[in-house]
């Protein structure tokens, strides 16, 4: 019988679009040099909501990328997954020549899908009264964007869209990484995508009351909310013999996940389940919390969020809390909900390789209410050897997500 | 302008218990939100309602978040309806 505990699952690619651009090297440029990508949000139609503020992906030209016959099926958030599987793929040095088949699957996660395509429908349909476009319901469906890159390499295995909101694309690696292990396949491609800046989803957004007016600061004194983000992160994932096998370079383990529910409220987080989810994550790697160097925390910019994953942070690590580097890039790249475990997870590796913390751009001191023990990596970036690194996502719903990062074996 | 002050936070006052559904004869000078029952789903409805009388997008975090009683929340209110303005 396999052992899922010891069964490696390394990670051989990595891809991303986001605010910073197209590559998870501009994204990581972006992280490491504090660079945001928020700026005023251009929308294709105006709408009624009074927050302007998006970290969007600029000049993105899909048919640069995308075959051309196959664009009228693909809503923009899987355009971003296609381009940033076709990334991660071609670091791992798997072309499409061949089909890769039943041992490869397909897992991504989404937290509101075709929600672009759903908004044109609406206008065009109630309020133009047009034609409306008969692709609508390919383009909607949060599976499309697994489908397409299975599709497009070839993998007969599982796949499937994972929706736990903004836990999507954490949960989905996750995922991942446990269908390996189990031996149910050799190779997942791994990630999540969204894109959702339209103005009614701002104004969705703002009448829930969490958006910032001005400027993101998690962690800081003044913060008063997040900002919407959009983009996608795509990871292959392998066990490490088939890696071996084919002689593939290994970017880093993927060394533990812990996932939760707190199963307490549908918008007001819990410290209990997100510190639950932390601690199976650590635990799941084999590792203890003094061993963790680096969190990239979920850290929204909202004031419950902040508060909630500060206390949760101190339960687990105690004293270690101290000697911690924890810092949120959300910032720079927005918070992309369904994207943002991938984003994230992808500049934690990122950090982990160079020894470079990014840091918590525009903080302005700490909050009493965040505690004078926590770390934030202020506003530079430092540099620091990381032996293992977290990343958390913790979504509305109560699921939390987190992955554990280790250099490769 | 203090007029103006005391006149706008008599009618952000009116829009807080219209929304907030708040029984008038609870209302004391050291009242809390607590004791006025007005939960967080209640504030997304009051900042919902001020938008639309006056014109301001105000997040429930920042100085919202720190008004524990209606005193505060009210200035807190008028502050930023007055920096919109200004």
């Amino acid at each position: 019988m396999i052992d899922v505990q010891r069964l490696r699952v390394v990670v051989t690619g990595m891809g991303s679009v986001s605010a910073a651009g197209i590559g998870v090297e501009r994204l990581w440029n972006a992280a490491r040099t504090g660079q945001s990508g928020v700026g005023i949000a251009h929308l294709p139609r105006a709408g009624s909501n009074r927050v302007n503020l998006a970290a969007q992906v600029k000049d993105f030209e899909p048919e640069a990328f995308i075959e051309r016959k196959l664009l009228p099926y693909c809503d923009r958030f899987a355009q971003l997954a296609i381009v940033a599987a076709d990334e991660a793929m071609a670091q791992a040095g798997i072309g499409r020549d061949h089909r890769l088949g039943e041992r490869t699957g397909v897992i991504l996660g989404t937290a509101v899908g075709g929600i672009t395509t759903i908004d044109d429908l609406c206008y065009t349909d109630l309020v133009l009264k047009a034609r409306t476009d008969p692709l609508s319901v390919p383009r909607i469906m949060g599976s499309s964007a697994p489908s397409h890159i299975g599709m497009r390499y070839g993998c007969t295995g599982p796949t499937y869209a994972v929706t736990s909101a903004c836990a999507s694309a954490s949960q989905a690696i996750g995922m991942g990484c446990f269908l390996i292990r189990s031996g149910l396949i050799d190779r997942a491609i791994v990630g999540g995508s969204d894109s959702s800046i339209t103005a009614l989803n701002i104004r969705a957004w703002e009448t829930l009351r969490v958006l910032t007016p001005d400027c993101p600061r998690p962690f800081s004194i003044g913060r008063n909310g997040m900002v919407l983000g959009e983009g996608a992160g795509i990871f292959v994932l392998e066990s490490e013999a088939t890696a071996f096998a084919r002689g593939a370079t290994v970017l880093a383990e993927m060394a533990g996940f812990g996932t939760t529910s707190d199963a307490f409220d549908i918008v007001r987080p819990d410290v209990e389940g997100a510190a639950n989810a932390m601690r199976i994550a650590i635990a799941d790697a084999g590792l203890v919390p003094e061993q963790i160097d680096y969190v990239n925390a979920h850290g929204t910019g909202t004031v419950a969020n902040d508060n909630v994953e500060a206390k949760a942070l101190r339960s687990v690590f105690g004293p270690r809390l101290r000697e911690l580097a924890i810092s949120s890039t959300k910032p720079i790249h927005g918070h992309t909900l369904g994207a943002a475990g991938a984003i994230e997870l992808a500049i934690t590796i990122m950090a982990m390789r160079e020894g470079i913390v990014p840091p918590t751009i525009n903080w302005l001191g700490p909050d009493p209410n965040i505690g004078s023990d926590f770390d934030p990596v202020p506003n530079e970036a430092r540099r620091r050897p990381i032996g293992a690194a977290m990343s958390n996502s913790f979504a509305f719903g109560g699921i939390n997500s987190c992955l554990i990062v280790v250099p490769a074996p | 302008m203090d007029v103006d002050r005391s006149k706008l936070a008599e009618e952000v006052l009116e829009v807080i218990i219209t929304e907030g559904k708040i029984d008038r004869s609870k209302i004391t000078s050291n009242a809390t939100l607590e004791s006025l029952e007005v939960q967080s789903i209640d504030v997304v409805m009051i900042l919902m309602a001020i938008e639309e009388k006056f014109s301001v997008y105000i997040p429930i975090d920042g100085s919202i978040a720190e008004a524990k009683d209606l005193t505060s929340f009210v200035s807190s209110v008028v502050e930023r309806i007055l920096e919109k303005r200004d």
